[in-house]
Formats: C-alpha cells, sequence, structure tokens
C-alpha cells in the first residue's frame, strides 16, 4: 500500500533536500520527541535563525516529516512501500535511505504512542485484597460476617483511580470462576481460528 | 440493655389479664413481630376485631414497647433467661413468658437477618461480565491484531438504590494477574475458615 502525499505535504517536505542529512536527522529527532511530549514553537525559532530560513519553512519542514511517519506507521507499511512512496518526492538516494531508517526506527514507539489516542476504558492496573471479618454493628452484635476488601486501581488517560469495593466469599468464588473462564476462551479453536486468520 | 420506663410501663400493661387477656395478649404479640418482620405489614395490623375493646392509646404503647424489646433483645442477641428475667420483673406470669418467648424463638432468626442488613458497607460487588474482543484497527491505528478483555462489575451502593457498574478494559496478562490475585485472596479464605 503506498501512501499518498498531498501537493502542500510534498511541498513541506521539500525543504528537506536543500539541508544537509544531520539537519533531517535532527528534524526527525525534533518529530518524534514532539509525538512523545507536544510541540515547541521555541524550536523552531533557534533551528530557523542556524539554518538562515524563516521559521515557518521549518516548522512546515517538521511537520511534514511527522506526518510522514506517522501515516507510515499507522499504516504499518512495509519497507517497500515506504520507499517507493517516498521516490514520488524526487529525493536523493541518501535521503530517502534515511528517511526509511527513521521510519523504522521509530515505528514501534510511534505506534504505542498513536495507541494511546483511541477511545479508551479505564484499564486494569493493579489489584489488592484483603479479609475483614465483621464482628459487630450498631444494630446487632455477636456476628461473625467475613468479606473481602478489594482495592481495584485503574488507569484512564494517565489519570491513576482507585476503587474500594467489598464482596463476600460466595460472590469471590463466582467472580473467580467466571472470570477464568473468560481466559478459558482464548484457548477455544474458534478464537484461535480468527487470530490465525485476520491478518 | 437499656430499656426505657415508657417500655416498661408498656410491658406492665401487657402482664395484666384485666387490660389484656391471653387471646388479646397473643394478638399484640404477633402483630408486634408482624410489623418488625413483614415487608408488606402495614398500620391495619391492630385492627383485629378481638383488639377492638382496648384503648387504642393503650394499644399503641404496649405495641411499640413490644417492638422496642425486640429490636433491643435481637441486637443483643438476648437469650431465654434475659428474656425471662425482664418479663418478670414487668410481672409477667409464666405463661406469659412461654408464650413470648417461643415467639421470639420462632422469630429469632428472621430478626436477626433483619438488623444484620442494617448499616453501611463499601459499595458490594454483585456480578460480573465480560467481553472479549479481538481489536482490529483504530482511526489512528491499522493494523494491530490484539485480543482485549473488558469487564463489568455490578456493584450495590448501601446509600443509594442505584447500581452503577464499574468497567475497565484488560489485555490477557493482566486479566491473568487479577484472576490470580482473586485466587490468592480466596485460598486465603479457605485456610482462614479451616482455623
Amino acid at each position: 500500500m503506498l501512501l499518498e502525499l498531498s501537493e502542500e505535504h510534498k511541498e513541506h517536505l521539500s525543504f528537506l533536500p536543500q539541508v544537509d542529512s544531520a539537519v533531517v536527522a535532527e528534524f526527525g529527532r525534533i518529530a518524534v520527541e514532539f509525538l512523545r511530549r507536544g510541540a515547541n514553537p521555541k524550536i523552531y525559532e533557534g533551528a530557523a535563525r542556524k539554518l538562515n530560513v524563516s521559521s515557518d519553512t521549518v516548522q512546515h519542514g517538521v511537520e511534514g516529516l511527522t506526518y510522514l511517519l506517522t501515516e507510515s506507521s499507522k499504516l504499518m507499511i512495509s519497507e517497500l512501500d515506504f520507499q517507493d512512496s517516498v521516490f514520488v518526492l524526487g529525493f536523493s538516494e541518501e535521503l530517502n535511505k534515511l528517511l526509511l531508517q527513521l521510519y523504522l526506527d521509530n515505528r514501534k514507539e510511534i505506534r504505542t504512542i498513536l495507541s494511546e489516542l483511541a477511545p479508551s476504558l479505564p484499564s486494569y492496573h493493579n489489584l489488592e485484597w484483603r479479609l475483614d471479618v465483621q464482628l459487630a454493628s450498631r444494630s446487632l452484635r455477636q456476628q461473625i460476617k467475613p468479606a473481602v476488601t478489594i482495592k481495584l486501581h485503574l488507569n484512564q488517560n494517565g489519570d491513576h483511580n482507585t476503587k474500594v469495593l467489598q464482596t463476600d466469599p460466595a460472590t469471590l468464588l463466582h467472580l473467580v470462576q467466571q472470570l477464568e473462564q473468560a481466559l478459558e476462551e482464548m484457548k477455544t479453536n474458534h478464537c484461535r481460528r480468527v487470530v490465525r486468520n485476520i491478518k | 440493655m437499656e430499656l426505657s420506663e415508657s417500655v416498661q410501663k408498656g410491658f406492665q400493661m401487657l402482664a395484666d389479664p384485666g387490660s389484656f387477656d391471653s387471646n388479646a395478649f397473643t394478638l399484640l404479640l404477633r402483630a408486634a413481630f408482624q410489623s418488625l418482620l413483614d415487608a408488606q405489614a402495614d398500620e391495619a395490623v391492630l385492627d383485629h376485631p378481638d383488639l377492638k375493646h382496648i384503648d387504642p392509646v393503650v394499644l399503641k404503647h404496649c405495641h411499640a414497647a413490644a417492638a422496642t424489646y425486640i429490636l433491643e433483645a435481637g441486637k443483643h442477641r438476648a437469650d431465654k433467661s434475659t428474656l425471662s428475667t425482664y418479663l418478670e420483673d414487668c410481672k409477667f406470669d409464666r405463661e406469659r413468658i412461654e408464650l413470648f418467648c417461643t415467639e421470639y424463638q420462632n422469630n429469632k432468626n428472621s430478626l436477626e437477618i433483619l438488623l444484620g442488613s442494617i448499616g453501611r458497607s463499601l459499595p458490594h460487588i454483585m456480578d460480573v461480565s465480560w467481553r472479549l474482543e479481538y481489536q482490529i484497527k483504530t482511526n489512528q491505528l491499522h493494523r494491530m491484531y490484539r485480543p482485549a478483555y473488558l469487564v463489568t462489575l455490578s456493584v450495590q451502593n448501601t446509600d443509594s438504590p442505584s447500581y452503577p457498574e464499574i468497567s475497565f478494559s484488560c489485555s490477557m496478562e493482566q486479566l491473568q494477574d487479577l484472576v490470580g490475585k482473586l485466587k490468592d485472596a480466596s485460598k486465603s479464605l479457605e485456610r482462614a475458615t479451616q482455623l
């Protein structure tokens, strides 16, 4: 599958052959850093001054590179497809090689970052438990009421959330049984077939 | 057990065969238990024809006294001798003491269940449901191909009658971790019950 690059995108990237490969590598590093942490416009100004061009040009160059990397990573295109897609830009052999290396080196990390953008539910982080026995309450003395107190740690969008819950022994056994069945499901023929065939 | 003068007065009236004959006594006693334990009991519990001849104020007083005593006795898990002692002090005759204790014994379990269910506790997990999915792509990421679980715990809150749910996603490894920890808890529970 080839990447379709818009005219605007090609224009932004046309800045890259005008600088030497060390600069392109640096732009690549900046692009990935921006994906990790967010854009920092001050860096554009510094680079623009050093290269003697407008900061807009630098910004477009970096953004074009970022978009190239994220689209390629998102679609998980093969090496060959990447090379063919970049070929249309008419860059030098050396620049093409550099771009390919940039893609392959950073693909995994970019995909991890992109996966965090998906609509997400709170996800499981950890579970702590404690065994309690209720001995008395205001309305009834001399009780023996076992309970399991559970602290469920969840993550959502970077926020750590905890929920304190309780359950009785019978429900605990039921929970274990149900969730074990859930795990077993992955091992069934049906699921194995789906995993094998959808690629 | 601390009981007020009002309760004591009510019982003294109940003890008096002049105010309450045998039949009336039994009816009132049963009515007291019924209003406490029967979820559908209404105010008409004292509307029995055999109680009509008694002054309604007296009837209500004695009914309240009996209900109060029953709750206190249940709360403290009073045994037969405690009950007998108090009733003797209220001048109950032997027959009425026996009647009271028998009725109490018959209703003891329901009473204790009722009292045990009153109170605040943490949100209580009632059930779990799960869903296994195979993630193929999102609009940000194509060709994902990984299985994921969505687990939902239904929870009951003592404060509100609502049943909120807690949902979360997890990978297979995370679910294994979760199940492992729950199994540890249940093994620990088993060991504790064998001590």
